[in-house]
């Protein structure tokens, strides 16, 4: 029998399914050092906002469990913490080890202890209980994850019933006018930006195009229905250049 | 998302940045990690909701799912004059504002904001080194004092002229003699009115 090889894709290049996790590992370890300057410069400090709206339709409450997957340096983790109080837990991950560094030194520099843990997980296998948490978060970090569905599978069976999931991610923008220049924003502008403040062209322009590559509104929901998440919700932030999914497990 | 998160933001921001400047209202502020204090202004049909974090920075959220720890409602006026020492009570008890929920958190939460107490020598010397700061702040201190005491005297030889010289305004021993006799008057009106009301009692008495 002859097995066949699985692709997918990376940025615009089509490569081995085997390969991504790597590929992607090599551009957060690049970037992990000049993570939150970038993030502020290339939104025009918009992210703030995107993030803000997500912790809203979070709901958190105190004494709450919540996982944040892809936390990078911990922007959500970090209110997280704040909002669940010292009898909740949140558990701030990441799959690149250089990211989750960079998370951890920021988090302890805030002075945050006693309920936030941090472990570096794989969201596509999370290492967590079935039904044991209460809201599972992802900001930008589902586009980065080789097998979407797995992910989405893993996330569901690890909430509790009444639990509920939030995807924050760079969608497709709903107004014309805006679509066109947001391609000349992206494949343009954030290279050169990347070239200049990080060094590191290449791994904006991955970016751009996983960006791009990324499903769209209709489709990431379709996925979540797929995986088991009720009641589903979608927003669009920015015209749609962002877009937040919301899930519910019953 | 809307410019109601782009307010919340700012307003979010600006009053980290006044807790940055007073570490001992951010430690009072840290006791309260994670309650949920609500603050609605009657009339504008504004909702705020401050969560407290680990280290008594505040959050800043537009809704909340579920009920506040605690409440605290009325006109923007008057909760700001409700966080007075003097006036607070009286704001309170008058009806003008709303409390409800745990009513020891709203008291604890509204004396850490209303307690905000800025060491600006401390801020200064952050610039310009201590010693400059501690002269600029003894400068400042002096300048206050001889303020405060040019103040008084100005004020002192205002009331004196319009008292004593011009007597357009009656001195305060003449009002409290008025009010003494306001208040004799009431009580003869008053005893009077109990009188007529016992003759008539009588007559009414007679008649039956």
């Amino acid at each position: 029998m002859v097995s066949k090889r699985q692709s997918t894709h990376f940025g615009f290049r089509s490569v081995d399914a085997g390969e991504k996790a790597g590929l992607v590992r090599g551009v957060f370890d690049s970037v992990a050092g000049k993570y939150d300057v970038m993030n502020d410069l290339m939104s025009l400090g918009i992210h703030r906002l995107w993030k803000r709206f997500a912790i809203e339709l979070a709901g958190v409450r105190p004494g709450q469990r919540v996982l944040d997957l892809a936390s990078g340096t911990g922007d959500l983790a970090d209110r997280f913490a704040d909002l669940v109080g010292p009898s909740g837990l949140v558990l701030m991950t990441d799959i690149n080890a250089a990211m989750l560094g960079a998370g951890r030194d920021r988090m302890l520099d805030r002075g945050h202890a006693g309920n936030l843990a941090f472990a570096q997980v794989d969201a596509e296998s999370l290492p967590f209980p079935d039904d044991s948490l209460d809201l599972i978060t992802i900001a930008f970090g589902l586009r980065n994850v080789t097998h979407k569905e797995k992910a989405l599978a893993s996330m569901f069976r690890a909430l509790k019933p009444g639990g509920r999931a939030l995807v924050l991610e760079f969608s497709k923008p709903v107004i014309k006018p805006l679509e066109k220049l947001y391609d000349l924003y992206s494949f343009h502008v954030l290279p050169r930006m990347g070239k200049l403040v990080a060094k590191d062209p290449d791994s904006y322009r991955y970016l751009a195009e996983s960006i791009r590559m990324h499903p769209d509104q209709e489709t990431l929901k379709a996925m979540m229905e797929a995986a088991g998440f009720e009641r589903c919700d979608v927003h669009n932030l920015t015209g749609g250049i962002v877009a937040v999914h919301r899930g519910f497990k019953f | 998302m809307s410019l109601r998160d782009l307010a919340l933001e700012g307003l979010e921001q600006t009053l980290n940045r006044i807790l940055d400047l007073d570490p001992d209202a951010r430690v009072r502020l840290a006791a309260l990690h994670g309650r949920v204090i609500r603050i609605e202004l009657r009339g504008a049909g504004i909702e705020l909701n401050f969560v407290s974090g680990h280290d008594g920075r505040l959050q800043l959220l537009g809704t909340v799912e579920g009920p506040p720890d605690c409440t605290l409602s009325g006109s923007p006026i008057d909760l700001i004059r409700a966080s007075d020492k003097t006036e607070g009570p009286a704001q309170l008890f008058a009806g003008h504002v709303r409390i409800d929920g745990d009513t020891a958190l709203a008291q604890r939460f509204s004396e850490a904001l209303a307690g905000i107490d800025i060491d600006w020598e401390e801020q200064l010397s952050h610039m310009t080194g201590d010693i400059a700061a501690h002269e600029i702040g003894r400068g400042v201190r002096a300048l206050q004092r001889e303020g405060g005491r040019v103040g008084r005297s100005a004020r002192d030889n205002l009331s004196e002229y319009l008292t004593e010289e011009a007597r357009l305004l009656p001195h305060h021993l003449e009002i409290e003699d008025f009010l003494r006799d306001v208040d004799t008057l009431r009580d003869d009106a008053e005893r009077l009115e109990a009188r007529i009301a016992l003759l008539e009692g009588r007559m009414g008495g007679d008649k039956a």
